[in-house]
């Protein structure tokens, strides 16, 4: 689409509004200066008792004089060429846009309540807490405040973070100690190495020297046997109490861990809540964004079965939406054009390629007959295929 | 199915598929396409100003000129007095143009302001600008279900009230608020001010009004003002509406409590929800607008796109928008999504398995990528154990398999 040519014609009816709207006020001025000329006439042959103009005459000359401008004629010529430009721009938007993306739109009900449920828990795992509180009262539906509290503590968690404050994060982290290790995640120890290095960057050198290797005995040793190396790298930060900024560590040091800690935090949070990290009403309408396009093209390639489409259980075609919405594999057997199931799961013949059982079957015709795979000139013998689980 | 597997093609070269970002970048083009909403509504708002405006300006000034050629002729002086008041009278009518030449470029802003969003969306892979935009797709679903506080802090909080159409709705919101009072008066002046236009598109809304009114009538058994409103306002619908008109004025006979069934359902209550009905689908005819909410028509592609018969599974991913319980109740009338190929999910990364990241099979049959069993051997001596089944391994067991 050309933003460019939009805006050149949005730039046309822009400029014959501001146009017309101009003429518009030039006729009332021209209408109050002639009757205000007509005034002055008027007075000044009271003034003026020559008695030679009469003042039917000047009030039939102010007359002519506005029939001769016409400003309703005026009017509506610069009015016509603003409607012009008008629909000449209505036109291109029309052209350059989708102007009916509702007709690919199934006519079934979408119950309400389930739909505000969903809004009010998207509003509450953003942080937005009073929105969230202001819809749910309006709409009347309270099944969307579960998701509340959970939230209210994440975000105070990060906002403390962002402050540079990382006791609530700690306290959070020590609590789910045990989840967070069954994740594989190193939450935990990453954050009191933040803690550790943000002792040693601050404050003066003996003093800050003596608390970081406290703060190392009661927190960082329980690590040392399982992220050995971390471990024996912040220690020898040690050396550099008070100008870690100017050793080979100073990386530790940059706000970038920050970031990604409070990104991993959220991650785990989400995860250990049971909850997806993206909210699900964001990742459903992106979906919604990139497959509407062929889901459009598809309904007026149907045009003539719109009785069909309505009620059509899978699509004919696929829709191409990008990989971050892939969240199951699936595997389509490149002989038979058909997605594999438990009765024909895929199988891998011994050069590495994969194909469905049936298409193996089909190949054979017997469980010991060699047969050439179909990609490549090696022979495969049924028995040796092996069922792949994705 | 003829197929022709007996003389299999030597491996068939594999479609040159366009790099990812390519893709991506389509996809957005495409996607912006879709906001036809966003540019046509301040556009038609800006409209219907300036055509207020001209009304206003015509009607005056030719009621000026009238004046002025009526100027009393009896004397000079009684001539001045009219016309000084004309004068006072244009400058008012001045002062009232250039009010609404103000309200117009506030429009023709917004409608500048729309253009630059989209301007901006060429790139492609962008969060802040996705999520401004379920940003205004939420309140334009607000805002058309009346939570319109929600919707106004929604607007003011995320700084978007240009790129959504509060005050349009806010218009509606006085039709369907007198509507659902039982007034018709302010939609039938709603229908005056876009007359032509409705009358284009074959709009019933003011005759039904016009019905209703009439209903209201016999209802408080008035039937002497009935046929005189009848007269006047429902006679000239006849060429158009004649079987309607001859039910709705057999009700003339009839008591609003009635149990003669075509009759008795136009003196029900629920008659006013079906205007508000009616007002809101020729509302949202009149500015460009879908007549379902935005949301709605997204949520509904999103799911269609995302639903495969294995989202109803219990071991579908909680990344997955189906493995929850209120988005598998709005797609279970959906249709599922088809694929034309191969697409395998790493289970340990949740990453796609491609070319760069290719699946690796272990000895049982189970496939992880290559970059999470690189990971895992590194992490362990070069073993591997199967996350699902508990097996070990070694990573140099672990063999390649060719999908295509």
């Amino acid at each position: 689409m050309e933003i460019d040519s939009l805006r050149e014609g949005f730039d046309r009816v822009a400029e014959k509004r501001a146009s017309s709207s101009a003429k518009a006020l030039e006729a009332v001025d021209h209408i109050v200066n002639e009757v205000e000329q007509a005034i002055v006439k008027l007075q000044m042959m009271n003034t003026d008792s020559t008695g030679n103009v009469d003042h039917t005459a000047i009030l039939a000359e102010l007359k002519a004089k506005l029939n001769e401008m016409a400003p309703i004629n005026q009017l509506e010529g610069s009015q016509k060429e603003l409607n012009i430009a008008l629909s000449k721009y209505l036109k291109l938007l029309e052209k350059s846009f989708n102007p009916d993306i509702s007709k690919a739109y199934r006519n079934v009900d979408f119950e309400v309540h389930t739909v505000n449920n969903i809004i009010a828990n998207h509003f509450y795992r953003q942080g937005l807490f009073d929105l969230g509180d202001m819809f749910v009262r309006e709409c009347g539906e309270s099944g969307g405040a579960s998701l509340k509290l959970p939230f209210q503590e994440m975000y105070s968690i990060l906002e403390a973070m962002k402050a540079r404050n990382l006791e609530p994060a700690l306290s959070w982290a020590a609590n789910n100690h045990d989840q967070l290790l069954q994740n594989g995640s190193m939450l935990e120890f990453k954050l009191y190495q933040l803690q550790f290095v943000e002792i040693l960057s601050k404050g003066s050198r003996d003093g800050s020297k003596d608390e970081a290797i406290q703060y190392a005995r009661t927190h960082l040793v329980p690590f040392a046997s399982v992220h050995k190396e971390e471990f024996q790298k912040l220690m020898a930060c040690l050396l550099w109490v008070g100008r870690l900024d100017q050793s080979p560590y100073s990386e530790l040091m940059s706000s970038a861990h920050w970031d990604k800690l409070a990104e991993e935090l959220t991650h785990q949070f989400c995860s250990l809540l049971g909850q997806s990290r993206e909210s699900p009403l964001s990742v459903a309408v992106s979906a919604g964004f990139q497959g509407l396009p062929t889901l459009l093209k598809l309904t007026q390639v149907m045009a003539a079965k719109k009785q069909e489409w309505q009620v059509m259980k899978q699509l004919p075609v696929p829709i191409d939406i990008g990989p971050e919405f892939q969240y199951h594999s699936v595997f389509v057997c490149p002989v038979l054009r058909e997605q594999s199931s438990d009765e024909n799961p895929p199988m891998r013949m011994p050069c590495g390629h994969v194909v469905s059982k049936q298409s193996i079957m089909k190949l054979s015709k017997s469980s010991s007959r060699p047969f050439k795979c179909p990609y490549c000139p090696s022979e495969a013998v049924a028995s040796h295929c092996k069922q792949l689980h994705f | 199915m003829e197929m022709a597997i007996d003389t299999p093609s030597p491996a068939p070269p594999t479609p040159p598929t366009p790099s990812a970002a390519a893709g991506r970048q389509t996809r957005a083009a495409e996607s912006v396409r879709l906001e036809h909403q966003l540019v046509r509504v301040p556009l038609e708002a800006l409209r219907s100003t300036v055509r207020s405006n001209n009304r206003l300006a015509e009607k005056e000034i030719a009621a000026a000129l009238s004046s002025a050629s009526a100027a009393p002729a009896e004397s000079s002086a009684a001539a001045v007095d009219h016309l000084t008041s004309l004068v006072s009278r244009l400058h008012g009518l001045k002062r009232k143009m250039e009010e609404g030449a103000r309200a117009e470029e506030v429009q023709v802003q917004r409608c500048r302001a729309r253009l630059d969003r989209l301007a901006s969306a060429s790139t492609g892979e962008d969060a802040e600008w996705e999520d401004m935009r379920l940003k205004r797709i939420l309140v334009d679903y607000m805002l058309r279900m009346s939570y319109y506080d929600s919707a106004t802090k929604l607007a003011e909080t995320s700084g978007i009230q240009d790129l959504v159409d509060i005050d349009v709705f806010l218009d509606a919101k006085r039709v369907i608020d007198s509507l659902q009072n039982n007034e018709v008066a302010p939609a039938l002046a709603w229908c005056a001010e876009n007359k032509s236009r409705l009358k284009k598109s074959k709009s019933k809304l003011e005759f039904l009004l016009r019905l209703q009114e009439f209903v209201e009538f016999v209802k408080a058994k008035n039937c002497i003002q009935a046929i005189a409103y009848a007269r006047k306002y429902l006679a000239p619908w006849g060429s158009i509406h004649m079987k309607e008109l001859q039910r709705v004025t057999a009700t003339l006979v009839f008591r609003s409590n009635t149990n003669c069934a075509p009759y008795k359902i136009l003196f029900e209550q629920d008659r006013w929800d079906f205007l508000v009905d009616m007002f809101k689908q020729d509302f949202c005819k009149l500015y460009g607008m879908t007549l379902e909410p935005l949301l709605n028509i997204y949520l509904q592609a999103g799911l269609t796109a995302l639903k495969t018969p294995l989202c109803s599974e219990g071991s579908c991913p909680k990344e997955d928008p189906l493995s929850l319980e209120g988005f598998r109740k709005l797609a279970e009338p959906l249709p599922f999504s088809k694929q034309h190929h191969s697409k395998l999910v790493c289970y340990i990364t949740k990453e796609l398995m491609d070319t760069e990241n290719p699946p690796r099979v272990l000895p049982n049959g189970y496939v992880y990528s290559e970059k999470a069993l690189q990971e895992m051997a590194k992490k362990n001596d070069g073993k591997i154990t199967c996350p699902r089944t508990g097996e070990v391994c070694d990573f140099s067991e672990c063999v390649r398999a060719f999908i295509s």
